[in-house]
């Protein structure tokens, strides 16, 4: 009968957190999905959408076979995908990525798992709190310049008007405008497919829905440690950050000292107080996520987790622990899953 | 800037299931005396490239094929005149050039796949990807910019190119020491 009661208790308890969630994210979003299926489990609430940009399968399809296309790069060389990888919950296993013109990356690729939830999209930016905005970062930035279309959009959406199979699928997303082809639709399609990188099943979640799972006394006892020595306290709620509720400065902290020439948070802001913060990472699928921390410098979760200053303390045993507690964030199915994989079949531009 | 570090102290990252496409260093190259100057020993031959038509498709496959330990400077063609045997892990776009080329392994070994640039490699046997063993950043100084290691049978392969930006690529194949 506890066992029962336990069980209800963690259902509700995750329920109520992204309920919470998205009633935070109502605030700045209404939710406008009105009959999208989002294949979710059972209670789990869908992460908010922007009321200028509803969910439809239409939009999700064509956002998929952007993200998945070199031609969003201005020779064709590098799509979305090519540093978001699925295999690794749409990151890459590089500690930054240069763009298609040689430029240096600036910091680690984020992943995306649940991304359609979090109110601040980066790592040091805390202004840029839309999907659709952030998608255009990489494709028309400058500050490094990644895909290479800064002051040639007009260069992308003549490719992809040029392409009578992309006309097709503008048209069907975007009916309103008979299939308007710009840089705010193509951040729509965009940010309509990122919402659907949904990852709520792994391990850990299974255990919270009840059932039977195998669990190492290693993850059991690396779980207690997570909640005992604070990490939660910005690895918080289902989505392991602080950076789905709340004002989006609130989810950026500095982990550790000195720290490099990167500002962070404070190269935005310009406060002191806010140098070297950047934004918490979820840690849904960090096993498969390395390298980590902004600047990709920490190789293992063993050396990321002693680059926090408030585990300088703990046990080489507790590291371990917490290693093993956190590969149960591992949702396999999520970077399997064939509806957010590379198409098969090719939409050719031009 | 780690990364770059290793891979001038020539050591290679893990990559069990990617040939992934390689970064550029985080910090300004340092300034070199000369190019090339300073190989690994099995792509001595890196700097003597003869020209290769890429194949765009399975019937030209025997015209191009890769001879482990030759470099060449290839041609390749416009991504949608390609007809890839497999799909590519990470497609070119439109404007980007890809091609393909047969590969004869004599004798079991380590074999890295070395590129000018970072367009993505796929090895085939009998049609389906071969896992790289790892991949890295040519060494500082050089125009290697990406090379891919694999761990192969003797038999007949096919590399996959993909998105590459021009129409020219450096390539070669060479067995490890």
């Amino acid at each position: 009968m506890n066992d029962v009661l336990a069980r209800w208790s963690r259902r509700l308890a995750l329920v109520a957190g992204l309920c919470a969630l998205a009633a935070t994210a109502a605030a700045f979003a209404p939710i406008v999905a009105p009959g999208f299926d989002w294949r979710l489990p059972p209670g789990v609430t869908p992460p908010p959408v922007p009321a200028d940009n509803p969910m439809s399968e239409a939009k999700v399809a064509l956002g998929r076979r952007l993200f998945y296309d070199a031609d969003l790069s201005i020779d064709g060389t590098m799509a979305c995908a090519t540093c978001h990888e699925q295999r690794h919950a749409f990151t890459d296993s590089n500690a930054t990525h240069a763009g298609v013109h040689g430029d240096p990356g600036r910091r680690n690729i984020m992943a995306l798992a649940n991304v359609g939830y979090f109110r601040s999209l980066t790592w040091g930016d805390p202004r840029i709190v839309r999907l659709e905005d952030q998608a255009l970062v990489p494709i028309a930035g400058e500050h490094p310049v990644e895909m290479g279309f800064a002051k040639q959009e007009q260069v992308l959406t003549a490719r992809l008007a040029a392409s009578a199979c992309y006309q097709r699928l503008f048209v069907e997303a975007f009916p309103e405008t008979h299939g308007e082809v710009s840089m705010a639709t193509i951040g729509k399609a965009l940010g309509a497919f990122q919402r659907t990188l949904l990852s709520f099943d792994a391990p850990y979640d299974a255990r919270w829905r009840g059932e039977a799972v195998a669990t190492s006394p290693a993850a059991l006892a690396g779980e207690r440690l997570f909640a005992s020595q604070g990490c939660a306290s910005c690895h918080a709620g289902p989505l392991f950050t602080d950076a789905a509720g709340g004002a989006p400065k609130r989810a950026f902290h500095r982990i550790d000292l000195p720290f490099s020439g990167d500002q962070g948070l404070g190269e935005i802001t310009g406060r002191e107080g806010d140098r070297a913060r950047f934004r918490t990472p979820s840690l849904r699928n960090v096993a498969l996520t390395a390298p980590y921390l902004h600047d990709g410098s920490a190789k293992t979760l063993a050396q990321a987790i002693r680059r926090h200053q408030a585990a300088s303390a703990i046990s080489e045993a507790d590291v371990v622990d917490l290693v093993a507690f956190l590969d149960t964030l591992t949702d396999r199915r999520f970077v399997t899953n064939p509806r957010l994989a590379l198409p098969p079949t090719v939409c050719q531009a031009g | 800037m780690r990364f770059v570090a290793l891979a001038a102290a020539g050591l290679w990252l893990s990559a069990p299931l990617a040939a992934s496409a390689l970064m550029a260093p985080a910090t300004p190259a340092p300034a070199c005396a000369a190019q090339d100057a300073d190989l690994p020993a099995e792509l001595k031959g890196w700097t003597a490239k003869v020209p290769l038509v890429a194949a765009t498709g399975a019937e030209g496959l025997a015209k191009a094929a890769l001879t482990p330990g030759q470099a060449y400077l290839s041609t390749l063609s416009a991504t949608p005149s390609v007809t890839y045997l497999a799909q590519p892990e990470k497609p070119g776009g439109s404007v980007s050039h890809g091609g393909l080329f047969s590969l004869t392994v004599p004798t079991a070994g380590t074999f890295v796949v070395a590129l000018g640039t970072a367009a993505w490699i796929d090895l085939l046997k009998d049609g389906a990807p071969v896992v790289s063993a790892s991949h890295g950043r040519g060494p500082t100084c050089s125009t290697l910019r990406k090379i891919v290691a694999f761990d192969l049978q003797p038999g007949r392969y096919v590399v996959q190119i993909s998105a590459n930006g021009p129409a020219e690529l450096p390539i070669m194949v060479a067995q490890r020491p």
